[in-house]
């Protein structure tokens, strides 16, 4: 089968080279790339698979103007070059999350020749529910049903060819994690291509005896196709699924009726890509997105008007939600296929208490839950620690002795060495000690299923802060480091929530922040301090939620969240996730890292740090009581916030004194640490918000972070003078 | 609204059953969805994940200081927070409530 291909493939490359021998590069560019989305729920094993196909070779790619992150590989495949997206996981296509509308956005577009939808064959009925929903949008689909061996485990089967023959798309069986059926998905998008239709895998026959009698009429339309400019997908010769996808006589009746006149009106619309059906459908469920796509596209405000009525109709009818009457619609249809497709082969009893359930019950337990929840955050920020303050010691030495044998007379080698190299190792020694293992404890937590555990548990709670249960992972996340954690709010739901969890878990005391707060207070002021500090931070935390919570439009959405079965954690995914995290950490933040650590050493040089001191010393030194020379700490600290406190020890020991303590009063310290916890999200947290969500937003919460800080501090100093003075 | 009351009326004259929300049903229910009631987006997202009038589910779990519930639909574990939880009413049959 596939042999056939890539002869077929040869001689249309010849074919099409000699058509058009001039623009021969642009043809193979166009040609031999396919697009493929990777589509499905969350937690179905997209990645495993988008993992499995692109290996080694996978590109992260953060795609502009998007909020939603996608990643995005490419891999060479039968000589074909494969392009492949993993779309967020998503339960519909409706547009209650960003995530939602992202994906359908994309998979609506030009770009996309080909979704790969990944299905869990223990949890079909649902899976299905997003599957019915792509295959209204008539764009070539082959179906991966994944997790096959939990499923005959549990003495079930699927009747592929029963679900091929009513679906007529392809329809592959795939252990995801051992690499099973993984490439077979390729194979058959590369015969979608060429066949421009399915044939379905019973007639395997008939359809080699077919490939060359097509072949020549299919290339004139493949090489119409790229004179055009016209994607794929519409040339492609989408099976009719009517008998399928067809709704309940009173539903039906209404879409037809919307997707006609639609039809009657859609030839002059260039914008939209959606088919007519399922513009109907989207319209009478009131899709805000889809209603002002066709609003632009020109007076359809009067099908806008009639779709109102039909809801209303339909609405009155039922006696529910317009979206509760498709969706039970849309269960139904599944349900009438449901026991031909799934065959159960004998009804053994698999609700034995696992081991996992036993985990479960434990760590969701109204005492235990909360014991556990603290043990492991506890736990990760010591392992993070630990391991951190051993590598990172053993850095600073290497850097020291390196330094030893430099001459830094001359400003250019000062600038080189100090600014450019010293960033380098501070931020290798500082920084990446602890966020790889950070990012290590992440995986092992992300990858077991705890996370979910912890909203679960701390969701009443979050509601005070206007948020719900999910923030709390993300804030979990933010221990370590703000950056991925601020990152991960693209997991929340709406706008508003997204702006406050990032607030929140930017205020989370990072893993460079307790370096600074055990260094100074932890050391010279003991533990308790540090449990005062922390205690501090957490009500900064509450005071900023009630802020945000209050002065933000809007309302707190209720969670929804799905309870994925705990998973021993894969150690392959473990280690591969957190080099590609790290890596990705290493790449963007090292360079920015460097830049403006040579910047701020000529600023040095020059000294035009002095009258930034100068300045700042209304702040540092009358609100805050420091001294003056911090006011330039807590401006590098804004870089990297772990700098503010190896400034003050290089300070130290250069003016001779060799220890913090001569530097700064106990009071001092404590009143230092603090502002360095609170007084602003480090350079690249906030770069992080912005592209989460705006500039302007992370420069207000920038400006908030920084008056609570200076007001707490001014109210602490100053408090503390009185105290001395009565 | 009428329909509801109906319906309600309905199953508890014919089946012994008693219409309540999901908030004040025991652990361990299994339950019949009735109506959900929770506005436009939440109800949509509730009912892609399969949560619609018909469907019957298990109310398996309950987090501590009134927080949100778990509840297991076509065999998936869901934890929907408590203000939801008021807004889906179902029908308990008579073995729940004794």
């Amino acid at each position: 089968m596939i042999k056939n291909f890539l002869i077929s493939e040869k001689e249309f490359i010849s074919i099409m080279k000699s058509c058009l021998n001039k623009n021969n590069k642009k043809i193979t560019t166009v040609e031999n790339r396919i697009n493929i989305a990777l589509a499905g729920n969350p937690n179905v094993g997209k990645s495993v698979i988008f993992n499995q196909l692109t290996g080694l070779s996978q590109t992260i790619g953060n795609w502009p103007g998007k909020t939603v992150e996608r990643m995005e590989g490419h891999l060479k495949f039968l000589g074909h070059y494969i392009n492949i997206v993993d779309l967020p996981g998503i339960y519909s296509l409706s547009t209650y999350s960003l995530e939602e509308i992202v994906s359908r956005e994309y998979i609506a577009s030009d770009e996309l020749d080909i979704i790969i939808n990944v299905v869990d064959a223990t949890n079909l009925e649902r899976n299905l529910f997003l599957t019915f929903q792509l295959l209204e949008l008539k764009i070539p689909i082959i179906i991966a049903v994944n997790q096959m061996d939990i499923l005959r485990k549990r003495n079930k089967e699927i009747n592929f060819e029963y679900f091929e023959s009513i679906f007529k798309v392809p329809v592959i069986p795939v252990v995801a994690v051992h690499g099973i059926g993984v490439h077979q998905l390729l194979e058959e998008a590369i015969e979608l291509i060429y066949q421009q239709e399915f044939h379905p895998h019973q007639k395997e026959h008939k359809l080699k005896s077919r490939t060359h009698h097509h072949q020549s009429f299919k290339m004139k339309q493949v090489y119409e196709q790229l004179k055009s400019q016209s994607s794929f997908k519409k040339i492609f010769n989408f099976p009719d699924l009517s008998s399928l996808l067809s709704f309940g006589k009173e539903v039906e009746e209404k879409i037809e009726l919307l997707t006609t006149s639609l039809e009657n009106k859609t030839e002059n619309m260039v914008k939209n890509q959606y088919p007519s059906r399922f513009l109907a459908l989207k319209i009478i469920e009131n899709d805000k997105e889809i209603k002002n796509l066709i609003l632009e596209e020109g007076h359809y405000s009067e099908i806008i008007k009639i779709s109102g009525e039909y809801r209303k109709e339909l609405e009155d009818y039922h006696g529910e939600d317009i979206s509760t009457i498709i969706s039970s619609e849309i269960y139904l249809n599944i349900n009438k296929i449901l026991d031909e497709i799934l065959i159960i082969k004998s009804k053994k009893d698999t609700k034995k208490e696992t081991l996992t359930d036993m985990f479960d019950h434990i760590t969701t337990h109204s005492i235990w839950g909360y014991v556990i929840l603290a043990l492991i955050l506890i736990g990760i920020y010591l392992f993070t620690f630990i391991i951190g303050d051993f590598v990172g010691g053993k850095i600073d030495e290497l850097y020291v002795n390196l330094s030893i044998n430099i001459n830094t007379d001359s400003i250019i080698a000062k600038i080189l060495w100090e600014g450019a190299l010293g960033g380098f190792f501070s931020a290798v020694g500082s920084v990446l000690v602890y966020v790889i293992p950070f990012f290590l404890m992440i995986e092992i937590l992300q990858d077991s299923g705890y996370l979910p555990r912890a909203a679960f548990l701390l969701d009443k709670f979050m509601h005070v802060l206007g948020v719900h249960g999910k923030t709390i992972i993300t804030m979990i996340l933010g221990f370590g480091c703000n950056v991925p954690a601020c990152a991960g709010c693209r997991i929340m739901e709406t706008e508003r929530e997204k702006k406050i969890s990032v607030a929140l878990t930017s205020l989370v005391p990072c893993a460079a922040t307790m370096v600074v707060v055990m260094g100074l207070v932890g050391e010279y002021l003991g533990l308790g301090y540090v449990g005062i500090l922390f205690i501090i931070n957490f009500l900064v935390i509450i005071l900023v939620g009630r802020i945000l919570n209050k002065t933000m439009p809007g309302e707190c959405t209720e969670l929804i969240m799905e309870m994925h079965e705990y998973r021993k954690p894969n150690t392959k995914v473990i280690m591969k996730q957190t080099w590609k995290r790290s890596r990705e950490f290493i790449l963007k933040s090292l360079p920015i890292i460097i830049i403006i650590g040579i910047s701020l050493e000529v600023m040095y040089i020059f000294s035009l740090l002095d009258p930034v001191n100068f300045i700042l010393s209304p702040i540092t030194v009358f609100c805050l009581g420091l001294p003056a020379v911090t006011g330039v700490f807590l401006i590098y600290g804004i870089l990297r916030k772990e700098l503010t406190f190896a400034l003050l020890e290089v300070l130290a020991i250069s003016i001779g004194v060799g220890s913090v303590s001569f530097l700064l009063s106990p009071i001092q310290m404590f009143v230092f640490s603090l502002v360095t916890m609170l007084y602003i999200p480090c350079f690249t947290t906030i770069i992080m918000i912005a592209k989460q969500t705006n500039w302007k937003y992370a420069l207000q919460i920038s400006l908030l972070e920084i008056t609570i800080a200076i007001i707490i501090g001014t109210l602490i100093n100053w408090g503390y003078v009185l105290i001395i003075s009565v | 609204m009428d329909i509801i009351d109906k319906k309600s009326i309905m199953n508890n004259n014919n089946n012994n059953s008693l219409t309540k929300c999901l908030g004040e049903c025991e652990i361990g229910d299994e339950l019949e969805v009735i109506k959900v009631d929770a506005g436009g987006s939440a109800t949509q997202r509730l009912a892609s994940l399969g949560i619609v009038p018909g469907v019957k589910i298990i109310k398996s779990r309950s987090a501590p200081f009134n927080g949100p519930i778990e509840i297991i639909v076509k065999g998936t574990k869901i934890v929907l927070g408590r203000g939801l939880v008021s807004k889906i009413i179902v029908s308990c049959n008579n073995s729940c409530n004794l």
